[in-house]
């Protein structure tokens, strides 16, 4: 009996004390972000970043993959609304295949914050990207540059490896490249998908259009671990850094070596620490169901637009060009060194 | 009624009948295709096979012993992994080096071949030892290595492999890279082990006929639990041979080939009832298979032709198989 009154009392303690801890204390609640895959430098890295900015601001992060399957994600929905946290970051597998479920978790006064894949087909509660066309726009400018130093005009041929064909981040990425490249018609465009974002279909099909076409001025790849596969097949056709000129996206670790090696002359990043910032930054707006106003916020250093648009608050975060001139600057997350100043709430 | 001679001539035409459909798909390619004829296009559709080639060595091996193994590409793909994490320079490589440097070549090709193996040995002990069924086992083993794939690298990728290794994807012999020649020699010694050597003619016998091959006083469940084990070390191979060409590994790595072997396997002419395929025609099989990937990289096709022509040619083959076996039918 001794026992098991002391045993009571003991769990009675632990109680009493997990209950009163300071963390417990300061939990706004959880926010559920809903990440496309892990087989991905870029989504691996955001959610260790979307953790770490959302616990600094007093929130309980908690992380569902959806491997890459809209049903999944769409089923994952159903199961966080029934929890009703606080808010859920979404970034979507399918920008318009979720529009019912952010709209079933809106209703339920839950609300969401779009991450990194911008839907624009139904209202959330803030949006923080790059912009995937705006990628594209930033790579064209980039590849004109480059054309023209080479080759004193804004010509010659260009092979675009894309990601999945099912995936529109990629289709995206690809609208925005190649509606600035339209006016330049000495520009050919031969593009590709590598199916489901696999390195080695992105080494075949360099290595195919390498013999086809071996005129081909430069490549354009849709992620970093696509360019070291079409790197490899560079290598393996007798190519030395410079010979094919290669631009890349995505800011990945693995695409910043390739510039440092002097194989790769342009990557264009999605600025991964800032639009997770953002997120935290706004989260107790967000989930206060306060008014967020539009105009220009520092984020992480970066002036960053926040416009209302018709699909609700929208803040854009520009993407940079990184080349061997800025390539070892610790604001690109592909250096992978996380900012260590705790993010602060926009008042 | 047929004589001896032509009945000879119609069963050699049945048995290649996958090397035939490849020449008319070559020859169709090269004259309608511009760029396609030429010897650099076929000796990529040849470096383009060798990692689907291997894989379909060692899962041809299991579907003709009666099973199946649904493991080969995540195997693979962990194979991939502990390479590049252990051997590469870059990203979450930890660029292991040895001494002499020439050592890193069969290290690493020992290690990748063991992680295989150590897969396969596991799932031949759930299908034989516990009497698992081998399409769930090996349905696991698909999910589970792939997330131990994950797991390992955390999502992010190893890149740069040590010269010693990488000159397999560079040098070239007769126009063919080193990494090509493997799955040719892997092809070249499995078709003589599974012809020639009791081994491959027990395994075909049991996938045949499973209860007469023991009945014959052949050891059934221990040459099945070789079979997996086998697949697991080959899958490895495939694996060490997809990372030396990509000079590293991603968590992504080899997604979507386990589909590409299938279709090999099928339309190279092993049946999925066990006891019926060769080899030579599953190598057939992944030359098609890349044959049509290469013409359709080349018109700038989007992707999505490629699968639907695979999946359509892995229809014909089963038509085709059930065709065969009337003809053969017919003739005896």
């Amino acid at each position: 009996m001794k026992r098991l009154l002391s045993t009571l009392l003991g769990a009675l303690a632990i109680a009493a004390i997990a209950l009163t801890t300071p963390a417990f204390a300061q939990s706004k609640g959880k926010i559920y972000y809903m990440v496309p895959t892990l087989l991905d430098e870029f989504q691996t890295e955001s959610v260790k970043a979307i953790e770490t900015f959302l616990k600094q601001v007093g929130y309980e992060p908690v992380t569902l993959n959806a491997d890459n399957k809209t049903d999944l994600q769409q089923s994952q929905m159903n199961d966080v609304i029934a929890l009703k946290p606080a808010a859920i970051v979404l970034a979507a597998v399918d920008f318009n295949a979720l529009k019912p479920s952010i709209e079933k978790a809106r209703a339920a006064g839950i609300p969401v914050m779009i991450f990194d894949r911008q839907i624009t087909s139904t209202p959330s509660d803030l949006t923080s990207v790059a912009g995937t066309v705006e990628i594209g726009y930033v790579a064209a400018g980039e590849i004109q540059r480059l054309l023209k130093e080479k080759k004193g005009d804004v010509k010659g041929k260009i092979l675009q490896v894309l990601g999945d064909p099912a995936d529109p981040y990629t289709l995206d990425i690809q609208k925005g490249f190649e509606e600035k490249m339209k006016e330049f018609s000495a520009v050919q465009i031969i593009s590709l998908p590598a199916m489901q974002w696999e390195a080695s279909n992105a080494g075949s099909i360099v290595a195919d259009q390498l013999v086809a076409n071996p005129d081909i001025d430069l490549i354009f790849v849709h992620a970093a671990h696509l360019a070291v596969a079409a790197v490899a097949s560079l290598e393996a056709k007798g190519k030395k850094p410079g010979d094919v000129m290669l631009v890349s996206s995505n800011g990945a670790p693995v695409g910043l070596d390739l510039i440092r090696k002097g194989w790769e002359n342009v990557e264009v990043e999605q600025p991964l620490y800032a639009q997770a910032a953002a997120i935290a930054m706004f989260a107790d707006k967000v989930v206060n169901k306060q008014e967020i106003k539009a105009g220009t916020y520092k984020v992480l250093g970066l002036d960053s637009a926040l416009t209302i648009e018709s699909w609700g608050p929208n803040l854009k975060i520009p993407g940079a060009a990184i080349t061997k001139d800025n390539v070892d600057q610790p604001q690109f997350w592909g250096n992978m060194k996380a900012p260590s100043d705790p993010i602060k709430p926009v008042e | 009624m047929i004589s001896s001679r032509q009945r000879a001539l119609v069963e050699f035409l049945l048995d290649n009948l996958v090397w035939l459909m490849l020449i008319v798909v070559l020859a169709v390619f090269s004259l309608t295709i511009p760029n396609y004829f030429q010897i650099g296009i076929f000796a990529n559709i040849i470096e383009q096979s060798t990692f689907v080639g291997v894989m379909a060595i060692g899962l041809a091996i299991v579907v003709i012993a009666g099973n199946m193994d649904l493991s080969i590409e995540s195997t693979a793909a962990l194979s991939a992994m502990i390479t590049g994490i252990l051997f590469a320079s870059h990203g979450i490589g930890i660029g292991f080096t040895t001494t002499p440097s020439w050592l890193v070549l069969p290290l690493s090709l020992g290690i990748a071949l063991f992680v295989g193996a150590i897969i396969g040995a596991l799932n031949g002990f759930l299908v034989v030892k516990l009497k698992m069924n081998a399409f769930i086992v090996t349905l696991a083993a698909y999910i589970w290595v792939r997330g131990l794939v994950v797991a390992i690298s955390g999502g992010r990728s190893a890149q740069d492999l040590a010269p010693e290794i990488r000159f397999m994807a560079i040098k070239t012999f007769l126009y063919i890279p080193y990494i090509a020649w493997v799955a040719i020699l892997c092809f070249a010694v499995f078709t003589f082990i599974m012809r020639k050597m009791p081994f491959g003619r027990h395994i075909t016998m049991i996938g045949g006929n499973a209860v007469a091959t023991f009945r014959a006083g052949i050891r059934v469940d221990r040459l099945v639990a070789i079979s997996f084990v086998l697949a697991g070390a080959i899958s490895g191979l495939a694996g060490w041979l997809l990372a030396i060409r990509t000079s590293g590994a991603t968590a992504n790595l080899g997604v979507g080939m386990l589909f590409n072997a299938f279709a090999a396997v099928v339309i190279g002419g092993v049946s999925l009832k066990g006891g019926i395929g060769q080899l030579p025609g599953v190598y057939a099989g992944v030359l098609l298979i890349y044959s049509i990937h290469t013409a359709i990289n080349l018109m700038g096709l989007p992707a999505h032709y490629t699968q639907m022509i695979l999946g359509g040619m892995v229809l014909a083959a089963v038509l085709l198989d059930t065709a065969k076996l009337q003809i053969r039918q017919k003739l005896a």
